[in-house]
């Protein structure tokens, strides 16, 4: 009986588990041996293929590479493309040389001037058969005068059709393979990398110079609208931060009806501008659809702050005056035709700018006084000292002692420019001394010559006098601020009511805009661009005017960095007035570049302990404060 | 023994009635019912973290299986590819609105086989590449399986290689996916486009609306800013590792590694050889290689056999011609060598040229100009060359090194053209890791001379000093460029002092509350600041003399506060002290320039302060910045300050000169 029970129990618990063993196990196995269903809700990827080591490649080795063929034919007989449609064997040598054709009969005061604006630039050459590029004004229809096909027309092989206002002539010949420059080309006429897309420019555009942006403050301000739309007939409506967006469901429906909408005529004062290109009507309804709003609001006042300021360099680069637009336009065919020798893409997008950062000098950022920051790299801890020698010529035999004295100087160059023949004896100094025999101009004193060989020049004249720890400190102020012009004496610019012109001061004042060229210190990149940039007509001013010469030298600096030159201690003490530039060079100079670049400055750069009532064992500049 | 005794007595008294047989049935069935338990068990409980990975959720099937998919012989087929399509016209950007955080969502459809009215299929299923590129695209934060909520669609159709497929049929079965639609947002990759005789440089199975992913565009097929050009993927690069070799001159100038080129090109290739002698190499397939060597991986000049790839690494630049089609995997090839192609195609679409900078890593030349290159090649200056060389690397790295970077690049830029607000800059995708991480991009990068009709706000941090406070007020409220006066009261445990007892100014004055005695609250963003430039000062220090001035700029504050690695901040708030420091060295950190001293002042007089007090006199206080120091150069990684010795003072400052006719004749007098 006992046993009989026993033996029941044991069998119960033996067919429990068997149970519980068919259950959950039947279940794993189940699992196992099926296919998993994917669960709801569950992502469910691309498969692994069990056989996916056994597929094949795309290529099969053997079938690459094929017998070429000749090569493929435009399909379209009229459309262009740079190398079927520009012949640039023409435009060897330096650089981008360009031909415009006169205008004929009568024509109006912009066209003329915009003409003389071309031929005085550095692209200009007057004979057709020297250019590379032939370019045709289009300019104007109310005056009638609708040109007829050139000369030298060729089906329009390299040449450019500038229109830099809308309502053209009627087309009395074909553009065949001609480039068009043009505001709002549409997509179907437009050849990417051929034509040339220029911004729409209104009536009453400035030729030269340009005002600068007008934005006041660079960082985002709260409380400013965030958006303005821009309305039919020109109005503009401002939409706010707090308006509620309508969910992104395609097409939306209801007005969400932007919060606080006010109508005027002028440019809002907003963060963004919706700008919808000829249909202003459809800007609400694209605010709504794309969540214009919910984007803005989302970036951070950081790229806010980035976007302002890129927005007022390239309007100041690029877009502030006709000039600049046909100056553009041209460097962009100029950059196709180098090819290699060509613009890297950060000397268009960062300050100066491709119009002011010659890629004849370098196409390696690393060259240029602007990009060192963005490089990560230091301008070199040597400089070059040239020293101009003009009448009456004597050997400035103290001055080369004290420069070749500086830690930091590698070479002197003496670029002797008198009548005077060239003394056979030079002192001894420990950094290699060069001479240059001169042309007798005083241009001259800018060229960039090969032998220069560091990223700095210390500029002097015969008659500065420097002492070693001038140069030194000078230096490394120059290291901090190797875009601007480091010097020691200075002078200034003042608007003249009296005369209603520009004059110039080399009084002591308080502030100061221009440093002299005596002794200075400054990137060779300036040399390049005094040379090669500049209209002729200037450097030919400074040739004839010597005295002018500093000034020229401070204009294209100040208008490359849009920043005044800074002021080292020390230069001459009792030092002899220097010659005061003829009255009218300023003037003249201020009207070639078409507005006033000069910047002034407060400030004088000191050695940190500079005259202060500590000890002078603990000063490292002590000779700078000998009066 | 008692016990013993009954054991004795009960055991035989259970087993002895069984059998032997049946003992042993029992023990066994015993054993597998506890190994079948513990096994359940184990299943139970251990493979929940295999269950939850990818791997068991995916299908595991072999591509046999595909289910099968018959085309009749009279299913629509697609319009041609239209030539007229921009991203406005033909993609429907509201398919988009679903997906969050500025990122498209890309559905793949299912493989199936698709075999015509006679049972003959019409394409290769899938080929190895194809297959891994979706996988990619699966693995990708782009991926959704919920094909209502996709914007972007890309069929399982493997066209990569026209020559393999009958385009047709093909293109019937594109017409027949779900939500074909003209195709629209669909998306297609093909890496050989075209077949003999005329090679098209694009696709030819039609396919209406759908985008192309070519490699080998031509300018006359491209459609700008809606198709997309990427590279001819070289199955080499996975095979063969080359590592990288640094930029510098190499053994050749100029190389030319493809084989099967036209005769003229040959010719004019091997002219250029004769003409510069050892420094140009044209290398030709071999011909008498023994069997078994793989004749893709030699290359032959006359009787001399080269390792290729490898000898690519040799040679600073490499010629990319045109073969019968435009784009070519020896580009590929050459950009991994780093060495810098010289790409001789005209009208090509280098890949991803919409946002590649392809100038910075290559030399395309003219056909017409072929007899030139040499010329060309040698005016280009040395740093250049080692400038591109680097950079035809680092492309190879980033985007065409596997299936995978180049299916991501496509998609990456297709999802810059629907959120340009939040695309990726041109620097980084153009700037190699070594170039990002070594410059600075100032934030303030526009030449900018502080305007003066704006003037400064003054932000005055203070505890409950406020008879100093109120002097510094009176003090700073004589400045003429002062156009707020801020003061952060930082103490929570009293209140700020009426408004009539405040000192009257002509300026605005505000106060803040803060929340907590934090040092920090001075570089706080406040929306008070309406100028962009910035005083900070303390309250303990009777006032430099109304000409002196010292300026941050607002745009630090906002840093300071939402920029500041999350370290510093706490820290600062824990010692009460280097907040100064903290923003010296973010200053410097985001500008990459150093600050600038103004005025000859080094000490402040602080007539309440006492030794306690004054934070900052005692000598404990020194040891502790110097700390301050040793961590945040910790933090931020560098050194960022820079150590100038200049400061800047008025043009006139102690020179022999009159004191009335200077500007600031008041700096340095107190």
């Amino acid at each position: 009986m006992q046993s009989w029970r026993r033996r029941k129990s044991l069998w119960l618990a033996l067919s429990a588990s068997w149970l519980l063993l068919v259950l959950l196990g039947g279940f794993s196995l189940l699992r196992l041996a099926l296919p998993p269903r994917p669960r709801p809700g569950a992502s469910q990827g691309w498969p692994r293929w069990l056989d996916a080591e056994l597929l094949q490649s795309f290529s099969q080795p053997g079938e690459l590479p094929e017998d070429a063929v000749s090569p493929p034919q435009a399909p379209h007989g009229g459309s262009c493309n740079w190398e079927s449609c520009f012949d640039t064997s023409k435009c060897r040598g330096d650089g981008l040389k360009v031909f415009v054709y006169p205008a004929v009969g009568t024509i109006s005061e912009t066209h003329r001037r915009i003409l003389a604006s071309i031929e005085g630039s550095r692209f200009y050459t007057f004979s057709p058969a020297g250019a590379c590029l032939l370019l045709l004004l289009s300019l104007d229809a109310q005056t009638g005068e609708c040109s007829s096909m050139p000369l030298q027309w060729n089906r329009g092989r390299n040449h450019l059709v500038l229109r830099l206002h809308p309502a053209p002539c009627p087309r009395t010949f074909q553009l065949g393979q001609a480039m068009v420059a043009e505001a709002s080309p549409t997509v179907d006429s437009f050849r990417p990398g051929f034509d040339v897309a220029l911004p729409f420019l209104p009536e009453a555009h400035p030729l030269r110079g340009g005002a600068p942006g007008q934005l006041r403050q660079h960082s985002p301000q709260p409380g400013v609208a965030l958006l303005a739309l821009e309305e039919e007939r020109g109005g503009w409506r401002t939409a706010d931060t707090g308006s509620s967006a309508c969910p992104w469901d395609g097409r939306c429906e209801q007005d969400p009806g932007p919060g606080q909408t006010q109508r005027q005529e002028t440019l809002p004062n907003a963060t963004f501008c919706l700008i919808s290109g000829h249909r202003p009507e459809a800007a609400s309804r694209f605010l709504q659809a794309l969540q214009v709003l919910a984007a803005l609001q989302e970036m951070s006042p950081a790229r806010v702050l980035a976007l302002r300021q890129q927005t007022q360099f390239l309007w100041d680069a690029y877009f502030s005056s006709v000039e600049k637009v046909i100056h553009t336009t041209l460097e962009v065919i100029q950059d196709r035709i180098f090819g290699t020798s060509a613009h890297p893409s950060l000397l268009w997008n960062s300050p100066p700018g491709a119009l002011l950062a010659l890629s004849t000098f370098s196409t390696s950022p690393q060259d240029f006084p602007f990009y060192y920051l963005q490089q990560g790299s230091r301008p070199e801890g040597r400089f070059s000292a040239l020293i101009w020698v003009g009448p009456p010529g004597q050997p400035p035999l103290k001055l080369i002692q004290a420069v070749a004295g500086s830690q930091h100087c590698a070479q002197i160059l003496v670029l002797w420019s008198n009548e005077r023949p060239l003394p056979s004896r030079w002192p001894e100094t420990a950094v290699p001394l060069t001479v240059i025999d001169g042309h007798r101009k005083v241009s001259d004193r800018f060229y960039p010559y090969s032998t220069i060989r560091t990223d700095a020049i210390l500029s002097l004249d015969a008659r500065s006098s420097l002492s070693t720890s001038e140069v030194d400190f000078a230096f490394l102020v120059w290291q901090s601020f190797p875009e601007r012009m480091v010097g020691f004496l200075t002078s200034s610019h003042f608007w003249d009511e009296a005369h209603g012109g520009w004059g110039y001061t080399a009084e002591r004042t308080n502030e100061f805009s221009m440093v002299l060229t005596t002794a200075a210190f400054y990137h060779r990149y300036y040399h390049t661009l005094f040379t090669h940039s500049l209209p002729k007509a200037l450097r030919t001013l400074a040739d004839e005017a010597p005295t002018c010469v500093d000034v020229l030298m401070n204009f294209i600096v100040a208008a490359v960095t849009k920043l005044p030159p800074i002021k080292a201690p020390g230069g001459p003490g009792p030092r002899p007035k220097p010659p005061a530039p003829a009255p009218d060079c300023i003037n003249q100079i201020a009207a070639a570049f078409g507005h006033m670049p000069l910047l002034s400055s407060r400030l004088r750069l000191d050695p940190v302990l500079f005259k202060d009532p500590v000890s002078v064992q603990r000063k490292k500049y002590r000779s700078l404060e000998k009066p | 023994m008692c016990a013993s005794v009954k054991y004795n007595i009960r055991g035989p008294a259970l087993i002895p009635r069984m059998k032997t047989k049946h003992r042993i049935y029992y023990i066994t069935l015993f054993s597998i019912v506890l190994l079948g338990l513990i096994a359940t068990g184990m299943f139970q409980f251990w493979p929940h973290s295999i269950e939850s990975s990818n791997d068991w959720n995916v299908e595991k099937r072999s591509i046999r299986d595909v289910p099968v998919v018959r085309l009749p012989a009279d299913s629509p087929i697609p319009e041609r590819g239209d030539l007229s399509c921009r991203m406005h016209t033909c993609f429907d950007v509201y398919r988009c609105g679903f997906n969050p955080k500025n990122k498209i969502k890309v559905y793949i459809y299912a493989l199936k086989k698709y075999v015509d009215d006679f049972g003959v299929s019409v394409s290769n299923t899938i080929s190895r590449e194809y297959n891994e590129l979706l996988m990619a695209i699966s693995d990708s934060d782009y991926y959704t399986d919920d094909i209502n909520r996709a914007c972007l669609f890309v069929p399982s159709i493997d066209v990569l290689n026209q020559n393999t497929l009958r385009i047709k049929e093909t293109a019937q079965a594109m017409a027949q996916l779900s939500r074909w639609d003209r195709g629209t947002n669909h998306l297609l990759f093909n890496m050989l486009p075209g077949g003999p005789p005329d090679y098209n440089t694009a696709l030819d199975v039609p396919r209406d609306r759908a985008l192309l992913a070519g490699g080998g565009f031509s300018t006359w097929t491209y459609r700008q800013g809606y198709d997309v050009s990427i590279p001819v993927y070289s199955p080499l690069s996975a095979e063969v590792d080359l590592p990288e070799k640094g930029p510098g001159p190499r053994q050749y100038f100029l190389l030319s590694s493809q084989v099967g080129l036209h005769p003229e090109y040959r010719e004019d290739l091997e002219a250029l050889q004769v003409k510069h002698g050892e420094s140009v190499l044209v290398l030709d397939k071999c011909t008498n290689l023994s069997e078994g060597v793989l004749s893709v991986r030699k290359r032959c000049h006359k009787h001399q056999v080269f390792d290729y790839p490898q000898v690519l690494q040799e040679a600073t630049f490499c010629v990319v011609l045109r073969g019968a089609r435009l784009g070519q995997a020896v580009l590929s090839d050459v950009l991994q060598a780093g060495c810098v192609p010289v790409v001789i195609a005209d009208s090509y679409i280098l890949p991803f040229s919409e946002v590649l900078d392809w100038k910075r890593a290559s030399v395309v030349v003219p056909e017409e100009k072929m007899s030139d290159v040499y010329s060309i090649l040698q005016s280009i200056p040395q740093r250049q060359i080692e400038e591109m060389q680097r950079q035809a690397r680092w492309f190879w790295e980033a985007y065409f090194q596997s299936i995978k970077a180049i299916a991501l690049a496509t998609l990456q830029i297709i999802n810059d053209r629907i959120y340009p607000y939040a695309a990726i800059s041109y620097e980084e995708w153009n700037d190699p890791p070594a170039v990002k991480w070594g410059s600075v991009s100032n934030p303030l990068f526009l030449p900018l001379i502080p305007p003066q009709s704006q003037g400064f706000t003054a932000i005055v941090l203070t505890y409950d000093r406020v008879e100093s406070l109120f002097r510094v007020i009176t003090e700073v409220s004589k400045v003429p460029s002062l156009s707020k006066l801020l003061v952060v009261w930082n103490n929570q445990n009293k209140n700020p002092p009426e408004d009539s007892l405040w000192p009257k100014i002509r300026v605005p004055l505000k106060v803040v509350r803060t929340a907590e005695n934090k040092l920090s609250n001075r570089f706080f963003p406040y929306d008070e600041i309406e100028t962009e430039a910035v005083l900070a000062i303390d309250d303990d220090i009777i006032m430099l003399t109304s000409d002196e001035l010292q300026f941050g700029y607002e745009y630090f504050n906002y840093l300071y506060t939402y920029k500041m690695p999350g370290d510093i901040k706490n820290w600062v708030d824990a010692h009460m002290n280097c907040e100064d420091i903290a923003m010296n060295f973010l200053v410097a950190n985001v500008t990459g320039k150093a600050v600038i001293k103004v005025t000859p002042r080094k000490k402040f007089k602080c007539p309440e302060c006492t030794a306690i007090d004054g934070l900052s006199l005692d000598q404990t206080h020194m040891v502790e910045r110097s700390e301050c120091i040793n961590k945040f150069a910790s933090v931020f990684g560098t050194m960022p300050l820079k150590v100038v010795e200049h400061r800047a003072d008025p043009v006139l400052y102690k020179d022999d000169f009159p004191e009335k006719l200077k500007s600031f004749p008041n700096i340095g007098s107190l």
